[in-house]
């Protein structure tokens, strides 16, 4: 009977550490001091580039997060011995913020790295540790509470619109919606709740998506289209029935070329959709915008189509509408500046 | 008021525009002015301008700079309007307004009507309206920081002007358009030069002071920042406390608020107070889905004013809410209608929902079937990709079918024609998990293990045995092989995976696996084990899951102490027995197998 249990070589567990919400007592020294610290060690990892003497340039250095990048891109990267990964759970672990953010940039590529590798059965326990301290890191924060939302009811009053209150009753029906439900400490990563780690892990990244580089966004889209699997686009359209049907083929073989597919949970799917709304809305000015819009319209028309292979009506919802308004917003007829003045003839005082 | 709305005398001559100056019953044509404009020569079409209608300078500067700003010469623009200084207006104006009035009370009603204060509009006008475009020129040479600059003191100005806001009867229609302007673009400057917090403040400011702004204004200063709270990624902080009022809706953070304004503006529209504008309820669609909150969206989809959607459109997209809300007979009743051969009976998205929903039913899943043949046949061209999800459909609807039959050889017939339609499918989408598991069920009952063994595993491995169903699926393949170890082992790896919440019912299966394995002791112990979780998940309130994960069972305490029950009983334990009984008989009174097993512990022989 097939192993399917992942090697549960695990790290030492994440440091419940403060939560971010607590105003960081370290002083500037210490900073500066961790800062350095973390440098100091990348650079004996990252030997391709130079990396800059502060974090602010680090940040913003395209040629270390490329090194970075095609590193983590190894075949086993992952592995609980690598030293990108225990680079950037340490430096996570640090709880500075601009740290913090570093690694943050680097979670489209891990959990898709990390996705796609689970079917092939590969030790990741370098990765696991990284998205598990990002997972901790949130429980904490919240203190493991849910993410409600509370829908409007506009029969009560806001303070954007006036309505006569419902009629008698005091009681304010509460429709309460869950955004993101509560969280439980996991010291491993067990495979059933392996969506729901990855999905925090994406839902903290979207928290900082204003901040994250265009680069970032980049591999998040590319990372979602191979999710989402070939349902389907033109280009691969090939008549399937036209391989034969050995009980092998189809219970064994898997199409080479679809081997980033991975189930989709409500989970994974919810935090990626919000984070392709940023990417496919926001910024449809500049060319670099331009770009990540573009790549963010064609990760979601791949997860329409998956949506529809799955007929799953809540993502054919919000993947269908986020395709409609993004056409929306390129129709030239939509582009009318409102705050134009009339350009009359006749000018007059 | 000295304005001059006679109409414009312009020829047009080709390229060239003609335009013309009016301005105390005096009027000059441009194209002199224009001409030492272009020169570079400010001073001399300054006082050109001021000699032929008989301005001061700052009316003349204001209106040479509009002059540049409508020919598109930005720069030129910027330097006349360099020389207006707006604090100094502003400070004239405010020095010539009467002080502002007392607050109406209702109990001292003045006994002559209120007479509005009277600023001299026309100079507010014109300088509030240079200062403006000052802000437009440089937006449109891309220098949005300072803009918003410009922008912003525009607002503040009229502000201090108009200290009770403005109302309807004070301003002309000029100045009131300037302001409209100025209001609407301000956030979209600082939303530009990526200054998101002050872009959050100027909108609730503008939305919450009093601007007189026409309802399209409004609407659209809405629509801005309810797309800007959903998609910037930034957190607003909630409004400020001194704006609500007992009773009311405060929105507590960015999707809240977001959703309230998008609801607003459906109102609003519903009641002819704006235009339809098609963006709003696709906004509203994505954030009501994300929160999962597919019935209100259905509600607000009801409401819209009738042809706006085409009916078919309407039930369709009502249809794909009610069954992302679990509605799943009032989904296939509006999917019946739109599916209807005389409205659009070939939609495919619409036959394959409806033939998923009704495969969920065995009363319904002849219908589904008959659904799922039409997709089939329509699946052609562009839509070929989806044939594979007809088949699977129509091989589930069958096999439900196949739940209520009249006769054998109708439900045999029914099965191979649902294996048949499954593997078909298959050849379409090998790597679909979902329909691996659907192929092993239906193997499994109809009592093919080897097959349905083997695509258990497959499922397992496929999902990386992340779905809990799949794992379970296989323990019971195994044991109706009556490979109760390897079963166990199953269950055992399955319970290393799942977190603790989750594990009643592997909890539940192991214990009857050791009951099967003729191992009693043991059988109590993971028992017991059920027992303690099942009563701390009610304890606690138990985690606040999203509607989807509170579907997956959770083990009723009940099960629990009958299962005990038999349990002991089958072990002559007859004290416990009577205890389980007990407890058992407390939660649910009338149970058939409980009376069994009661009656058993009375008469053990």
């Amino acid at each position: 009977m097939s192993d399917s249990s992942p090697n549960h070589d695990s790290p030492p567990p994440p440091s419940i550490t403060g939560g971010v919400s607590e105003p960081t007592v370290a002083n500037e020294s210490d900073t500066n001091a961790k800062c350095q610290t973390a440098l100091q060690s990348l650079s004996s990892i990252v030997t391709t580039a130079t990396i800059p003497p502060t974090i602010s340039l680090l940040l913003e250095d395209n040629a270390v997060s490329a090194a970075i990048s095609s590193l983590l891109q190894l075949p086993d990267s992952g592995a609980g011995d690598n030293n990108l990964c225990r680079w950037l759970y340490d430096t996570f672990q640090s709880a500075e913020p601009p740290l913090q953010l570093l690694v943050l940039r680097f979670v489209p590529l891990i959990a898709g790295l990390y996705l796609s590798r689970v079917p092939l059965r590969q030790p990741q326990a370098g990765f696991e540790a990284v998205l598990l301290a990002l997972y901790a890191h949130e429980t904490t924060s919240r203190a493991g509470q849910a993410v409600t939302v509370n829908i409007p009811d506009l029969s009560h009053p806001s303070i954007y619109h006036e309505s006569k209150g419902p009629a008698k009753n005091n009681s304010t029906c509460l429709n309460i919606a869950v955004i993101s439900s509560t969280l439980d400490p996991h010291g491993t990563v067990r495979s059933t709740r392996r969506a729901r780690i990855v999905g925090v892990a994406l839902e903290l990244y979207y928290g900082k998506i204003s901040s994250m580089p265009r680069e970032s966004k980049l591999n998040f889209c590319e990372s979602c289209e191979k999710w989402a699997g070939q349902n389907g686009e033109r280009e691969e359209q090939k008549p399937r029935a036209l391989i034969p049907e050995e009980e092998s083929v189809a219970v064994g073989g898997r199409s080479e070329k679809d081997s980033g597919r991975i189930p989709l949970p409500w989970e994974l799917v919810q935090p990626i959709l919000r984070i392709l709304g940023h990417c496919c809305l926001m910024g449809m000015k500049g060319e670099e915008d331009r770009e990540v819009s573009e790549a963010a319209s064609k990760a979601c028309q791949s997860l329409y189509l998956r949506s529809l292979h799955d007929i799953n009506p809540k993502a054919i919802l919000a993947t269908g509408s986020l395709l409609r308004l993004r056409e929306m917003a390129l129709d030239p007829k939509n582009q009318i500046d409102h705050t134009e003045i009339s350009s009359d003839n006749v000018l007059s005082v | 008021m000295l304005e001059n709305q006679s109409k414009e005398l312009s020829e047009n001559r080709e390229d060239e525009i003609t335009r013309q100056l009016w301005a105390n019953g005096l009027c000059m044509k441009t194209t002199e002015v224009e001409a030492k404009l272009d020169e570079g020569n400010i001073q001399e079409a300054e006082s050109s301008l001021r000699e032929g209608l008989s301005l001061n300078s700052e009316e003349a500067r204001a209106l040479l700079g509009r002059l540049e700003y409508q020919r598109g010469n930005l720069e030129g623009a910027l330097r006349l309007f360099e020389g207006i200084d707006l604090q100094a207006a502003i400070q004239r104006l405010q020095a010539s307004a009467p002080p502002p009035e007392k607050p109406v009370n209702k109990k001292n009603r003045p006994r002559e009507p209120q007479q509005q204060p009277v600023v001299p509009q026309h100079a507010a006008s014109l300088v509030l309206e240079a200062i403006y475009l000052k802000a437009k020129s440089l937006q449109k040479l891309g220098r949005t920081a300072e803009a918003a600059r410009e922008c912003k003191s525009v607002l503040d100005s009229v502000e201090k002007i108009f200290q009770q806001g403005i109302s309807d009867a004070q301003v002309d229609t000029r100045l009131q358009e300037t302001v409209s302007h100025a209001v609407e673009l301000l956030p979209s400057l600082f939303k530009d030069s990526g200054d998101y917090q002050e872009a959050i403040s100027a909108y609730r400011r503008a939305l919450s002071s009093q601007w007189n702004l026409d309802n399209d204004s409004c609407a659209r200063i809405q629509k801005d920042f309810a797309v800007f709270l959903l998609h910037s990624g930034v957190e607003a902080s909630p409004p400020s406390l001194a704006s609500q009022v007992e009773g009311s809706y405060t929105p507590r953070n960015n999707l809240e608020e977001a959703i309230l304004l998008l609801m607003i503006l459906i109102k609003k529209f519903n009641s002819g107070k704006a235009k339809w504008d098609p963006s709003v309820i696709e906004h509203l669609t994505f954030a009501l889905s994300l929160c999962s909150q597919t019935s209100v969206l259905a509600k607000q989809l009801e409401e819209v004013m009738p042809g706006v959607f085409t009916r078919v459109e309407r039930w369709n997209s009502l249809a794909l809410c009610y069954s992302a809300a679990g509605q799943t007979s009032a989904a296939v009743n509006l999917l019946r209608k739109s599916l209807h051969k005389h409205e659009q009976p070939d939609d495919l998205v619409a036959l394959l929902l409806a033939a998923k929903l009704c495969s969920e039913e065995p009363s319904l899943a002849a219908e589904g079937a008959g659904y799922a043949e039409r997709g089939v046949k329509n699946a052609q061209g562009m839509d070929e990709h989806l044939k594979g999800v007809g088949l699977r459909m129509l091989g589930l609807c069958l096999g439900k079918q196949a739940k209520v039959p009249t006769s054998d050889f109708e439900r045999s017939r029914l099965q191979s024609e649902s294996l048949k339609a499954l593997d078909g499918a298959i050849a379409f989408e090998h790597n679909n998990p979902d329909l691996i598991f659907e192929l092993g069920v239906q193997y499994a009952e109809q009592r093919n293990l080897k097959a349905a063994s083997r695509y258990s595993k497959e499922f397992i491995d496929a999902t990386g045995g992340s779905v809990l169903k799949g794992w379970r699926f296989l323990a019971l393949v195994l044991s109706a092989q009556q490979r109760f170890s390897e079963a166990e082992v199953v269950t055992d790896a399955a319970l290393d995976e799942t977190a603790k919440w989750d594990q009643g019912p592997l909890l539940r299966l192991k214990a009857k696996l050791k009951i099967s394995q003729s191992n009693p002791t043991e059988a109590v112990e993971t028992y017991r084990y059920l027992l303690a979780l099942v009563q701390a998940q009610r304890k606690s309130f138990g985690p606040l899951r999203t509607i989807s994960q509170m579907e997956e069972d959770k083990v009723n305490e009940f099960e629990v102490w009958h299962g005990l029950a038999y349990l002991y009983s089958s072990l002559s334990h007859w004290n416990d027995v009577e205890v389980c009984l007990k407890k058992a008989g407390e939660l649910k009174q009338y149970s058939a197998s409980m009376l069994h097993t009661e009656g058993k512990n009375k008469n053990p022989l």
